[in-house]
């Protein structure tokens, strides 16, 4: 069974640390989901004993053997954590679609490139709250592609 | 007042104002000033708390009147008191400095709260998952917070710190159960006694679990990729709260977990804590003596300063605890008054950046030499000669490097006539946000002309860490 958790853990640790490193946002997220559920599942395993039972209530009555329970508790305190995380970063994620139409991160360096530039032409970035010279540099340069 | 509320109130008075306070609207200049009020209610129970812990020793509650063992402990030492005190006064300040120039968000003092109330309670626990629930609290107001004022620079370093650092908690989450698994306690004190009849073998994984989780946050050499692109990004306010508040995190961590749970591990690895130290040191020296934007090189500079208090670490016992306690505290009011100051414009704010740039290369009288000094100390009261001629010679490398980039940012900052690309306008600063940042610097050169105090509770928190009563500093 330990090896079962093991090899289950490695997997989803392996499958989010490889989706962290793309450069869709999106599946960032999805990464870091992965990560944190497998910290979670790892958790449960670390405190299952053979022969005893998960969960109480305990068939056999009070007396028979049980697993541990506090580390169901802080199974469930690591999963509230991460999904609310997990809401937080999709929210960023939604306001930099908003912003840059895209959710691909060398998209929105490209833009922010360019975006810096034409703040550096035109002095203050404080005063400036709406990129104007942005969308428009993004045409001519589409154009000229 | 009674210990155990007095051991509350550091965290719980600003998170049940952050829980009101998220439903005001915040950029009303009344909503800032009481947050503000509320967080210098915090400080000042912290600093009562801490001449109760320097008096009595150890305050130690269980919450909820659990019996012992079976309840949540809530546990100030001398090391976690003066770490809450200095990290909630940066985040006082720098609330102070934002709430004086106009808050832009309706979130932000209650974010800066939940921050507050997440460190004090991280500091101020004697329970390991506990550390890391307060530990998230905190750094999910941080990720939040480098978001602040929303330019897609910052949700974008927003996004990338939030990333890299959910990777550390895991780490350290991971960490956590195995340590649970091994010793069958989630009671710090507890798991120091225990872990010592664990076998070695499954102990020193933990322990490197634990290395490269705070090391993450406290932005080491091979860690660090995420800290520049996140400081850079960050408005002032929030970067003197990420590297002056936040980071704190990891120095406590790796004291609390390497000095006082792990001693065994950490003397163990002392080799390789010594060398990713003194990396930290050459490469963030290097580097930011290679960058011209201010943010840049301040950011860099974390990296090296990180790097002594890992060095100081490395060499243990009272002196390098000591040094590492110092150190910590010494860097996160330089962080705070360098990265306030580099903002402003106006008379004396130059001035108070040069006490910062000297506070930060260790030219007395700044507080920085007494840092610089410890550092120096516990360099040389590691083991052999080769070890200590290393060691001494890095930080000496360290330090001289600090001078030539404080200062070329100093000249670039307020002597150059260029125009600065960013938002460093010439405008200058209103009067209040200057008085706040002179105020910084004053602190910082009276502590370096009375380092007594310092000294005092520096040795005392080595004390409390190494359980002895031998060495310390004079």
């Amino acid at each position: 069974m330990t090896l079962a958790f093991s090899l289950v853990v490695a997997v989803m640790f392996g499958s989010g640390a490889f989706l962290v490193l793309q450069r869709d946002l999106m599946r960032v997220v999805v990464g870091i989901v992965l990560i944190s559920n497998s910290a979670s599942l790892f958790i449960v395993a670390a405190g299952l004993t053979q022969g005893a039972v998960p969960i109480l209530p305990v068939p056999g009555g009070v007396g028979a053997p049980v697993s541990d329970p506090l580390v169901q508790a802080m199974a469930l305190t690591a999963i509230i954590i991460s999904s609310s995380v997990t809401a937080l970063l999709l929210s960023v994620v939604y306001r930099l679609y908003v912003s840059h139409d895209t959710v691909d991160l060398t998209d929105i360096s490209e833009a922010e490139v360019r975006q810096a530039e034409a703040l550096e032409r035109d002095g203050d970035p404080e005063e400036e709250e709406a990129p104007q010279e942005g969308p428009g540099q993004e045409e001519i340069e589409e154009k000229s592609r | 007042m009674t210990s155990s509320t007095l051991l509350v109130l550091p965290a719980g008075l600003p998170w049940a104002l952050a829980a009101v306070f998220a439903l005001l609207d915040g950029r009303r200049a009344w909503v800032g000033w009481i947050a503000a009020a509320g967080l210098g209610a915090s400080f000042v129970s912290v600093v009562l708390l801490g001449l109760k812990v320097l008096s009595e020793g150890p305050v130690e509650v269980v919450a909820g009147a659990w019996p012992v063992g079976v309840g949540i402990t809530l546990r100030a030492d001398v090391l976690s008191v003066v770490f809450a005190g200095v990290s909630v006064g940066v985040i006082l300040v720098s609330l102070l400095y934002e709430v004086s120039t106009g808050v832009r968000s309706r979130t932000f003092p209650a974010l800066v709260l939940f921050m507050a109330a997440g460190l004090s309670g991280l500091f101020l626990t004697g329970d390991i998952f506990n550390f890391y629930v307060f530990f998230e609290v905190s750094m999910t107001a941080a990720y939040v917070l480098t978001g602040y004022r929303e330019k897609d620079y910052q949700v974008r370093a927003a996004f990338i710190f939030a990333i890299v650092n959910l990777f550390g908690s895991v780490v350290f989450l991971i960490a956590v159960a195995s340590l649970y698994h091994v010793t069958g306690s989630l009671e710090m004190q507890t798991v120091a006694e225990r872990v010592s009849a664990v076998s070695p073998n499954s102990v020193i994984s933990i322990a490197a679990a634990i290395l490269v989780a705070f090391s993450l946050k406290l932005g080491l050499f091979p860690f660090h990729l995420w800290l520049p692109a996140v400081y850079v990004g960050s408005h002032p306010p929030v970067a003197a709260i990420l590297s002056g508040a936040l980071a704190n995190i990891g120095s406590y961590g790796l004291l609390r977990f390497g000095g006082d749970i792990l001693p065994e591990e950490l003397e163990f690895g002392t080799v390789a804590v010594l060398v990713l130290g003194s990396a930290s040191i050459v490469y963030g020296a290097l580097q930011a003596v290679s960058r011209r934007n201010t943010d840049e090189v301040l950011a860099y500079s974390a990296i090296g300063q990180a790097g002594y208090i890992l060095v100081a670490l490395g060499v243990g016992g009272p002196i390098g605890f000591s040094a590492a306690v110092i150190y910590a505290v010494v860097n996160s009011l330089n962080k705070a008054l360098l990265f306030l100051a580099a903002s402003l414009r106006g008379p004396l704010v130059g001035t108070a950046f040069a006490v910062g740039a000297f506070s930060l290369v260790g030219v007395p009288p700044a507080v920085g030499f007494v840092a610089k000094i410890a550092a120096f100390k516990a360099g040389l009261a590691a083991g052999g000669v080769v070890e200590v001629m290393a060691l001494l010679a890095v930080i000496f490398l360290g330090s001289a490097l600090s001078f030539v980039y404080m200062f070329q940012l100093y000249q670039r900052v307020f002597l150059a006539n260029e125009p600065q690309r960013s938002d460093r306008s010439k405008k200058t600063s209103p009067r209040a946000t200057r008085a706040l940042v002179v105020a910084l610097a004053a602190l910082v050169l009276a502590i370096g002309l009375w380092p007594e105090p310092l000294l005092v509770l520096g040795e005392r928190s080595a004390t409390d860490l190494t359980g002895s009563l031998g060495g310390g500093l004079p």
